[in-house]
């Protein structure tokens, strides 16, 4: 095999593919490796973690066809670290040349042979906003659990909701849901549960506002977009019944910038160190937070906002309230509340098509 | 820090404490060899009499070994609910001496008495008034070191202690005073082992650059300690040295884990066996938990595999927990990281960081996780135990034609017997 092509070109394809090798050092070491194949200009560079797959392809000056290993993280290294300009790539037995400029490197492949063959992506295909969709992700993928341990919850639901798409996620903390009316992809009462670390990653390499096409298969889906293919496992189970826990009406409600309280609660949770929550003080004449670290000190903030309920005060992890009010859109949201030990749900003033729910830290 | 001008922490140790209780429910054992642990082929000695440790029986010595040095050993399977409670008891007896006692065991505590030598005397007086409390209403002996600070009167107790000679024990000084100003002289003649935080690896490093006594290592350069054991390590170390300890009586000192753990009559290899130990004993530290009024947000376990290598694997959660079933799929998902392969000898499962505060996380009412049809179901549990016993009711998977067998703290822990109630 042997290649000429543009270092940022090839910097691309395999910074791409490189994010699905695995850092773990699996059972499998070719696991860590990016399959390249090149057939006349088309150089395809694959990494997988069996998981999640991602597939680059972009057009090369190609001389000699062939197939090969490359290790994903020094080849990503290197690449990176040549000059700008042409790298030159060829492959002669069992070791691979990289030359940029005056750069020579040659480094060991890992046996092609060895490298899992990858099922076809499934043939039934929708087209999405690429744009609104990877918007989405980015809103739902965090409140995904990272737990193995519960398997189920460290995927995002996607669901027939209307006439749209409904994304869910949750970690039992909270619960993020949000709504793409008019994006037809499932039908009734059909859902697929999909690895939130495969949409993270989806959402990294999506570009800008480029078609996505989605195929969903009975195990697996793929998602493509541009010269990209992300194609990930789905989770096998049934997603927990979520609807209940989102309430019809709350009495009480906050009307709150955006912008200033995340300032605000970035500030505040200096102090609330060792798990201790920040405390949100609410009543008619606005919002304190406050945050106490015993043996430490302690922290105020007072935001102004309107309220309309009765004074209230409840406990949140810091963590989780600034993921939620990051990935709320708009100058202005509203938080929802019955007591300070129910659930609150997070929304925006101008987009309902988005709603973060959260459960509170009792306090003694 | 600091200083006293008086030795007035106390070390109080037990003597063969195991041991002398259960000669006070058997006198016609008393005089004779005796050890308490585990009898089984796997077990190891909990404690031993001075008769037994005459032949040079230790405690955490294979039981097998100890059997071939005494032959005529008596064997006795240990009573934990007995030791905790006649050492509750002693405690109190410190108790009307000192509020302040932070104890380490079963059978050792600190005090300091500094507030009681005005109304008793100096700490001689009041560690000779304590040993013979001790002595009249329990009638046990034990063991008092006084020094000025905590691991000087550690030091200082073991040298009050009986003395085992070939010939039997022979009475200790039972009180030992290690009086302001002669500190360094009590301390440089020892060998460097008896300072804490020396085992074998350590002592090793030391004797390659020529330590034996705590003199030598007091003589070097703290650069020189520390190239050689590692910063931290030697830092402390030559502070120990000069005996300077900065370290204060600490009373309630607050439990840093709560865990259980069980050596098998013969190595695990089955994931499902495994598993079933792991109900038992997240079920027992869940309880212990919680009658506590403490949880955790980290839960660990521990394997010992056939060789004796031993791993521990540990997972922190962002809300503390204290409920059995919690405990049990957090050590499950561990355990999965565990190649068992090899044979488990000893498995245990333990949670930390623990506190007392009541901040809690809540979560969502799931359906996969019913968070508060568990908490009313814990709180069950607790009660009908509280009132019949701990193995009233527990998890289904440990029921036995001869009903339950939860864990319970103590049980077990030196070892199964030959029967092996683990099969």
């Amino acid at each position: 095999m042997k290649f000429r092509c543009e270092r940022a070109d090839l910097e691309k394809v395999l910074g791409t593919a490189g994010r699905a090798v695995t850092t773990r050092g699996g059972a499998l070491p070719v696991l860590a490796g990016i399959h390249l194949e090149l057939a006349g200009d088309q150089l395809q560079a694959t990494g997988t973690d069996l998981d999640l797959t991602i597939t680059v392809t972009a057009v090369v000056g190609g001389e000699e066809d062939g197939t090969a290993v490359l290790p994903s993280k020094l080849a990503n290294d290197i690449v990176r670290a040549v000059p700008p300009g042409k790298i030159e790539v060829t492959i002669e037995g069992d070791e691979a040349h990289i030359s940029a400029a005056r750069s020579e490197f040659s480094l060991r492949v890992i046996p092609a042979d060895e490298f899992p063959r990858m099922a076809e992506p499934p043939e039934s295909a929708v087209q999405l906003d690429g744009a609104a969709f990877r918007d989405a992700l980015k809103q739902v993928v965090k409140a995904a659990s990272s737990d193995d341990s519960r398997p189920i919850l460290t995927g995002v639901l996607m669901a027939a909701e209307g006439d749209g798409l409904r994304l869910v996620s949750t970690d039992s903390y909270r619960l993020s849901v949000r709504d793409l009316p008019g994006t037809s992809v499932l039908t009734g009462d059909e859902s697929v549960l999909v690895p939130s670390r495969s949409l993270s990653e989806l959402s990294k390499v999506l570009d800008g506002d480029d078609a996505l096409t989605l195929r969903l298969g009975e195990r697996d889906a793929a998602f493509e977009s541009g010269d990209v293919r992300v194609s990930t496992r789905l989770i096998e189970g049934d997603f927990p019944n979520y609807r209940g826990l989102i309430p019809d009406s709350q009495p009480n409600k906050l009307v709150v910038n955006r912008a200033e309280l995340l300032e605000a609660v970035r500030r505040v949770r200096l102090l609330a160190q060792e798990a201790t929550p920040v405390r949100m003080m609410m009543k008619s004449g606005g919002l304190e937070l406050v945050a106490v670290t015993q043996d430490v000190g302690q922290a105020h903030e007072a935001i102004d906002a309107t309220y309309d309920g009765e004074e209230l005060t409840v406990a949140f992890n810091p963590e989780y309230l600034l993921d939620g009010l990051e990935v709320t859109s708009g100058d202005e949201i509203s938080l929802e509340t019955v007591d300070a030990l129910k659930p609150a749900v997070l929304r925006s003033s101008d987009n309902p098509d988005f709603l973060y729910l959260l459960m509170p830290v009792r306090v003694s | 820090m600091n200083k006293r001008d008086l030795p007035s922490i106390l070390h109080v140790d037990m003597d063969a404490f195991y041991v002398s209780v259960e000669l006070l429910d058997r006198p016609e054992l008393r005089g004779k060899p005796v050890i308490v642990g585990g009898a089984g082929a796997r077990g190891v000695v909990a404690a031993a009499s001075y008769a037994a440790r005459s032949y040079g029986v230790h405690s955490a010595m294979p039981s097998t070994r100890a059997r071939r040095l005494c032959p005529d050993a008596v064997f006795l399977h240990g009573n934990h609910a007995r030791y905790a409670e006649v050492s509750k008891r002693v405690m109190a007896i410190f108790g009307r001496y000192t509020p302040e006692i932070e104890p380490l065991s079963l059978d050792e505590a600190f005090l300091d008495v500094a507030g009681t030598i005005r109304r008793v005397g100096p700490p001689a007086v009041i560690a000779r008034e304590i040993r013979d409390a001790v002595y009249a209403e329990e009638n046990l002996y034990c063991s008092v070191g006084a020094a000025t600070t905590k691991f000087l009167s550690k030091l200082a107790s073991e040298a009050a202690k009986p003395l085992v000679t070939r010939q039997g024990p022979k009475p200790g000084l039972g009180v030992k005073v290690v009086e302001p100003g002669t500190e360094l002289d009590f301390l440089h003649p020892l060998p460097v082992k008896a300072l804490w935080g020396v085992g074998k690896v350590t002592l090793e490093k030391l004797q390659r650059i020529g330590v034996e006594s705590v003199a030598d290592l007091a003589a070097l350069p703290v650069e020189t300690v520390m190239a050689s054991v590692g910063k931290a390590s030697g830092r402390h170390l030559h502070e120990l040295a000069h005996a300077r300890d900065p370290r204060s009586v600490v009373s309630n000192a607050a439990t840093k884990s709560v865990s259980h753990e069980e050596t098998f009559a013969h190595d695990l290899f089955e994931r499902t066996a495994l598993d079933r130990e792991l109900v038992r004993m997240s079920d027992a530290v869940g309880s212990r938990l919680r009658s506590g009024g403490i949880a955790g947000r980290t839960v660990a376990i521990k394997v010992r595999f056939g060789d004796f290598t031993t791993i521990t694997r540990s997972i922190t959660v962002p809300t503390a927990i204290d409920s059995g079933s919690e405990i049990l799929r957090l050590s499950k998902t561990l355990l999965d990281q565990v190649d068992v392969g090899a044979g488990v000898r000893l498995l245990g499962v333990g949670v930390q960081s623990l506190t007392e505060d009541t901040t809690r996380q809540l979560t969502l009412g799931l359906d996969t996780q019913p968070a508060e049809r568990r908490t009313d179901a814990d709180a069950a549990i607790d009660s009908i135990r509280a009132r019949f016993g701990a193995d009233a009711i527990g998890p289904a998977v440990l029921a036995t034609a001869d009903g339950l067998r939860p864990k319970q703290q103590g049980d077990q822990q030196w070892g199964p017997d030959e029967t092996g109630l683990n099969e």
